[in-house]
């Protein structure tokens, strides 16, 4: 099955599932897997910390990294995933151009996630974030293969 | 070469439809406080498909109103006449926005879904900044990429000396003008001067990338600059420019925003554009 991340939005899957998400601008995309499990899951989140908004982030955590990040590694978990063998990916966390401080939101997303997972002892195996350009992600669960979709060209991630 | 480029983008806004004789009157009717409740009533009898469309709005989640409403007269009691001009201005721009814009890889829908939003969170910013309310921002935010209808089709022949540009450094519509001799923000305001729209928001859908080159010194236009920016970073409508507009500094100084405002803006405004971006479907 395929499924679609909205903006604020995560899905779990398994072995043969695909999972997208488009549009990632200043957002974080973060995306799990599990290789022997072959379980995975993949987060779109919009700004850094709940405590902006505490009533948003308890009707959908997945709005916020500090909130949605830990969600998204207790779905994985309960499909079988384990910490251990865990591969972690992110995407996204662009910026508009003009270095003005007040919209580092890509920035903040991807400094309080490093935090999170610095905390959990979890590696961040590899990351395609910042600049202008917007991204598309497409995330295969049978092999954990990442696409990033970026400007008309794609890579692996 | 390029100013012939121009002079043909802009013959190219004709083949947008006016909006309809009833919204313009009605959007004049929000500077003159005397105009009653008739009048507005008067205006919008002929107009059968407006109105279903202002009451379905009306009647959508976003305004939480306890009981369905089914005439204007309840609306405008309940809403009062600035929204019901705003609801009004959404019907409209709803129509002529919902297709799809090929060149900047907007697929049906993500247009308006990008007007809403950049309305909301113009409204929002105007709110958690407490500045004084001017409905018209509203309406400016609605219509600032209105441009983006016409430009579609010259950009998707140009797209390669545009992204050359880009990938330099350049902000997407600065590429634009260099590679075509005007820009979107450019025939948005042609278009809304066709309408004969105040002047204060031809400039503020002219200058939404650039506020600092506004004439006189507007608020409307921060707003509008700033909240598009905002949108285009949530990736609510964000196209094939990415996020390569400059952040102008001086409108953020200007307004005085902190980071705390923005994304309070931000986590209030996807509800809505959910809510209401999906209405006319
Ligand atoms: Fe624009
Ligand atoms: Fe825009």
């Amino acid at each position: 099955m395929k499924y679609t991340v909205g903006v604020a939005d995560m899905k779990v899957g398994r072995f043969g599932d695909i999972l997208v998400t488009h549009a990632l601008g200043s957002c974080l995309g973060l995306a799990v897997y599990d290789p022997v499990a072959k379980v995975g899951g993949l987060l779109h989140a919009m700004l850094p910390l709940s405590k902006i908004n505490k009533e948003k982030a308890e009707a959908n955590p997945f709005m916020f990294v500090d909130t949605g990040v830990p969600e998204l590694f207790q779905e994985v978990y309960s499909l079988g995933g384990q910490k251990m063998r865990l591969e972690v990916k992110a995407a996204g966390c662009g910026e508009p151009l003009g270095n003005n401080q007040m919209f580092k939101i890509g920035e903040r997303n991807l400094t309080i996630l490093k935090k999170l997972l610095w905390k959990n002892n979890v590696l961040l195996n590899s990351k395609d974030v910042g600049g202008a350009a917007s991204r598309t992600v497409y995330f295969y669960l049978d092999t954990g293969r990442l696409v990033i979709r970026s400007n008309g060209a794609e890579r692996d991630l | 070469m390029k100013d012939v480029a121009k002079s043909q983008i802009i013959a190219g806004t004709k083949a947008i439809p006016a909006l309809p004789r009833a919204a313009t009157k009605l959007f004049e009717m929000l500077q003159n406080p005397d105009a009653d409740m008739a009048e507005i009533e008067g205006i919008l009898r002929f107009e059968p498909g407006l109105t279903a469309n202002i009451l379905k709005l009306t009647n959508s989640a976003y305004f939480g109103l306890p009981n369905k409403v089914g005439s204007i007269r309840q609306a405008l009691v309940l809403l009062g006449r600035e929204r019901l001009v705003e609801l009004t201005m959404v019907t409209c721009a709803g129509a002529l926005m919902w297709k799809s814009v090929p060149g900047y890889n907007l697929s049906p829908g993500e247009l308006w879904r990008h007007s809403i939003a950049v309305s909301l969170a113009a409204e929002g910013l105007v709110k958690v900044l407490n500045l004084p309310e001017d409905k018209r921002v509203f309406t400016a935010a609605l219509l600032h990429d209105i441009g983006k209808l016409v430009m579609g089709d010259w950009i998707k022949g140009d797209i390669e000396k545009i992204d050359e540009l880009t990938a330099q450094g350049t902000s997407f519509e600065v590429a634009e003008r260099l590679v075509l001799g005007t820009d979107h923000a450019e025939i948005g305001a042609e278009i809304l001067k066709s309408w004969a729209f105040p002047q204060e928001l031809v400039m503020a859908v002219r200058w939404h990338h650039q506020p600092e080159r506004a004439d006189e010194p507007s608020t409307m236009v921060d707003i509008v600059h700033v909240a598009n920016v905002l949108c285009l970073m949530i990736g609510i409508g964000i196209g094939i420019e990415g996020l390569r507009y400059e952040l102008s500094s001086s409108a953020t100084e200007k307004l005085g925003l902190k980071p705390a405002d923005i994304e309070q803006v931000a986590s209030s405004t996807l509800q809505w554009v959910d809510e209401l971006g999906n209405i006319f479907v």
